[in-house]
């Protein structure tokens, strides 16, 4: 039996939980699929251990694995060692009573985490027994929801009597983590904890996450895609991939030097947030399943330094250095190379005056978009309780061949100022001028001037699951938009290779449907989409904000290229201050549904002037000590925020 | 230019090795009977061992034999072949049915899903109003009061049948509708008639095929109530309903007589259904990452 990496935690004490050789496999209907290949790993008291993995990579099946609770279908072989006994081997009651007091989970999404019909205070309390195990009177569970409540920063008693749905989303989640520590657990996981919310909230919430761990003392396991949070929170970082255990290290030295070519590919395919970079590194593809990957190295069908050993066995995680494990074989050959092509990227960074030459460089031509004071108003006159104003009054000015940045949280308007600019939403005032035409009033353009507009402005979706019609294979959806712009097209079938060649699909993608494309692909085929009636602004709305890290680098690279064929001017609209850097050379900082900065991106990004804008930049995660230290002011101000004002979803 | 290429990581290539499954023991005997009541509607007088109005009054009420497989009724006509040749009956007017209300229904519940506001208030006030009716009641005044055959039956039915179509129609559109895909037809300004006939809803088409079957279990059941009652098919035509009450008499001389049609009934409107069910299961499965 080979030694768990990480042993000896921090503490130095013996190790809390013992993976051994955990092996996660499901069998539906008949067919046997693997998800993870046999990890190993331990966690010791105290330590905070992070599980960084692309989706598809198993992370929150062996959170579930750990703590007993997989889905049925699934199963777990190996050992997971908890004080002397095996979690896999315990019958479901004695699971239960260890689960909430011994091991607690908290889920990603605060929405559905919490029972909407309970009130707070009442789900945090719900299974404390007082010293004779009995359920706390009364008096007594006020105190101990309010005192726990305190703990996760909710000074405010009056959350214990809220339902889950008045409050928002950061502030259920610290309730989740309250109820999820209610019974003092030894361990606890966190299944992607702030994914789901915004990024001024996210650093809130792992801000507490860690004050709790560190005044407790307890055993904390942090799954996440995003490598920037593990490096922030965690003692140690693991990386899962393919449902192979592929590097572990701790933190600061994973960081300052990977020792496997998939961690570095993900912090070279991390976009930096202080500098824009001439061409993003990109790994190659996209994640594969584990069963397809599983008698080599699961990197290596996307490997720049893929040989023949890594495809022969499936190569063993090893001690490459002092407290350092790796699973590649090469490690020691190509740790130049691996070096090379990290400062090669750092070659590839503009400083803050090239960057902000750029902004001056374009959209000096006409202005392919003009908006002055649009305002939009959701709900019906005069039910005046429903009315949500969405845009308070926006003006914008996008040029020919800029790509402008617009960035905000949710529910700033970002989404709906793009919707209104294609015309799927009709601003309450204000006017937008497309090319020349006032195009504010959808519905009374005349045929001639819609499809003007339909011609110059395009859209670029989020979600790549939901934007091409399942039914449709890509070459009809596609052949489609060309008829659209095109009545007259002769060749459907050649056009429709021409714009997959373009966006970097073979061919013969056209015979697909949307479900045989992953998600990078079928993002690809949107951008050819709206390629196809040769439109002169794109309006990208979170593009890349659905997909794995090492695909993302790859969709922004394709729109860098695009722009540089094509001429297209971009709007690209993203919570990510850091791709929007990637992109933009100029941006506006929409808050509430109002402009509150603009300007060149480096300036606005490295030189905020208004509070909002700095504190999203602040909110970006760093594994600089001080960023989780100094989130307690920023909790402070926005926590009595959200307490006097009860939000909707 | 230089071409990003996604190279082909060989994962979503690689042949699935999910098997299609095996339609159930159960799904197979559905769709047996439905086969041969279809057979039957089609070629009946030619299965038929006797003609189905051929009367032979020395054989009246006789108990099922090795001749007169079900037995005869109180004419002597042979229950067995007048099953078969009712089947067309059977099968004609609530395929008739299930296919008008799949029409009216499907194009009212595109239209009011789609358009939304006055459009939609209009159309599904009027499903309500249709949907308030006492179905059955108003079938038989009309039928019974106005006279008119099987046909004026099948196109009552089929006016009391469109609401379900056009709520369940109307309600996956509004689900459909602000999806992405949609969305992005609409910026590139394609037609509304092919966005709602070309997009929408071929992704809705399980939910119609199964509500299809329903339909036709559910108006095969009205329509030999119908005739049950003596309305709709004329006398002398065979047919399950109208057999089923006319040889009730004979329960004491020959039971097939009148079981006979009932089990027939029961049996085509539960595989219909069956299939209904397993059709949309199978079908929601296509176009799904599984």
């Amino acid at each position: 039996m080979t030694v768990p990496p990480g042993a000896a935690g921090p503490a130095g004490g013996a190790p809390l939980l013992t993976v051994r050789g955990l092996r996660i496999s499901s069998r539906l209907q008949g067919v046997d699929r693997v998800i993870t290949t046999g990890s190993d790993f331990s966690l010791a008291p105290g330590e905070t251990l992070g599980i960084v993995g692309e989706s598809g990579s198993g992370k929150s099946l062996t959170a579930r694995a750990l703590i007993g609770l997989l889905p049925a279908g699934v199963h777990a072989e190996g050992e997971v060692e908890y004080r002397g006994r095996d979690i896999l081997k315990l019958p479901e009651r004695q699971l239960r009573q260890i689960r909430g007091s011994e091991l607690a989970m908290i889920f990603q999404d605060p929405f559905t985490m919490l029972n909407p019909l309970m009130r707070c205070g009442a789900q945090i309390v719900e299974l404390l027994r007082d010293e004779r195990g009995r359920p706390l009177k009364r008096a007594r569970a006020r105190q101990e929801a309010a005192r726990r409540l305190a703990e996760v920063g909710i000074a405010d008693a009056a959350v214990a009597d809220a339902y889950p749905f008045e409050l928002s989303g950061g502030m259920r989640q610290r309730v989740g983590i309250a109820a999820a520590i209610a019974r003092d657990p030894q361990v606890l996981i966190a299944d992607e904890p702030s994914t789901a919310l915004d990024v001024t909230t996210q650093r809130e919430i792992l801000a507490r996450l860690r004050e709790v761990q560190q005044t407790r003392g307890m055993g904390l396991i942090l799954i996440t895609h995003d490598l920037r949070v593990a490096f922030a929170l965690c003692d140690r970082v693991l990386v899962l991939y393919a449902g192979s255990v592929l590097e572990v290290a701790t933190a600061g030295a994973m960081e300052a030097e990977p020792l496997h070519p998939y961690t570095l590919g993900l912090l070279l395919s991390d976009p930096p947030v202080d500098r824009r970079l001439s061409h993003m590194a990109a790994i190659p593809g996209s994640v594969p399943s584990p069963d397809d990957v599983a008698t080599s190295c699961a990197f290596a069908p996307r490997c720049e330094w893929r040989a023949e050993i890594c495809t022969a066995a499936t190569p063993p995680l090893a001690e490459v250095a002092p407290a350092r494990w790796s699973a590649c074989v090469r490690v020691d050959g190509i740790e130049p190379l691996m070096q090379e092509a990290r400062s090669e990227t750092m070659a590839a960074r503009l400083d803050h005056e090239q960057e902000v030459a750029l902004a001056q460089e374009t959209g000096q031509d006409s202005a392919v978009v003009v908006t002055r004071d649009v305002e939009k108003v959701f709900g019906e006159s005069g039910q005046s309780g429903r009315r949500v104003t969405a845009l308070k009054g926006v003006s914008i000015e996008i040029g020919a061949d800029e790509a402008v940045g617009l960035v905000g949280e949710s529910g700033s308007g970002k989404s709906t100022l793009g919707r209104c600019l294609v015309g799927l939403e009709t601003p309450t005032a204000g006017t937008i001028v497309v090319n020349g035409i006032d195009t504010s009033q959808t519905g009374r353009l005349s045929a001639a001037d819609r499809r003007r507009l339909r011609r110059t402005v395009q859209m670029v979706f989020q979600d790549p699951y939901s934007t091409l019609n399942p039914v449709r294979t890509v070459g009809s959806t596609l052949g489609e938009a060309l008829s659209a712009a095109d009545g007259q097209i002769r060749d459907v079938r050649k056009a429709v290779g021409e714009l997959l060649e373009r966006v970097g699909l073979p061919v013969r993608y056209a015979e697909r449907k949307p479900v045989a494309l992953s998600g990078g692909e079928r993002q690809r085929v949107a951008v050819a989409r709206a390629l196809a009636v040769r439109p002169r602004l794109i309006v990208c709305d979170e593009p890349v904000s659905a997909l794995d890290v090492s695909v993302q680098a790859q969709i922004l690279n394709l729109l860098a290229e695009v722009r540089r064929e094509f001429g297209v001017s971009y709007l690209f609209i993203t919570h990510d201050l850091a791709v929007v850097r990637q992109v933009a050379e100029r941006v506006y900082v929409l808050c509430q549904g109002e402009v509150v900065e603009q300007g060149a991106t480096g300036d606005v990004l490295d030189n905020p002037q208004d509070p909002y804008t700095r504190k999203l930049v602040d909110s970006i995660p760093s594994s600089d000590e001080t960023w989780l230290a100094q989130a307690d002011e920023a909790a402070q101000d926005s926590t009595a925020q959200a307490a006097s004002t009860p939000q909707g979803a | 230019m230089t071409v990003i290429t996604a190279p082909d990581t060989g994962v979503l290539v690689s042949p699935r090795k999910r098997g299609r499954r095996r339609p159930s023991l159960l799904i197979l005997l559905s769709f047996l009977i439905v086969l041969l009541v279809v057979a039957c509607a089609l070629f009946g007088s030619l299965l038929a061992p006797f003609g189905a109005n051929a009367q032979n009054l020395i054989v009246a009420t006789q108990a099922p034999s090795a001749h007169h497989l079900l037995g005869t009724d109180d004419f002597g006509r042979d229950i067995l072949s007048r099953i078969i040749v009712g089947a067309r009956a059977a099968v004609i007017g609530p395929a008739l049915i299930a296919v008008g209300a799949l029409i009216v229904g499907n194009v009212l519940g595109l239209v009011a899903g789609y358009f939304g506001g006055r459009v939609d208030y209009f159309i599904m006030r009027l499903a309500d109003l249709v949907w308030a009716l006492p179905g059955l009641l108003i079938a038989i005044v009309v039928v019974g009061v106005i006279g008119g055959g099987y046909y004026v039956a099948v196109v009552v039915l089929v006016v009391l049948t469109f609401p379900i179509d056009a709520r369940i129609v109307r309600g996956a559109v509004l689900q459909q509708r602000n999806m992405p895909y949609v969305e992005a037809a609409e910026t590139l300004g394609i037609a509304r008639s092919r966005i709602m006939l070309r997009h929408i809803w071929p992704n809705i088409l399980p939910l119609v095929v199964a509500n299809t079957f329903l339909n036709f279990a559910f108006s095969l059941v009205a329509l030999s109530a119908l005739s049950f009652l003596g309305l709709g098919v004329p006398l002398n035509t065979p047919d399950w309903g109208g057999m089923l009450s006319q040889n009730l008499s004979l329960i004491q001389g020959n039971a097939m007589a009148c079981l006979a049609p009932a089990i027939a009934l029961v049996l085509t409107a539960v595989s219909m259904n069956l299939i209904g069910d397993w059709s949309y299961e199978r079908l929601s499965d296509r176009g799904r990452a599984r």
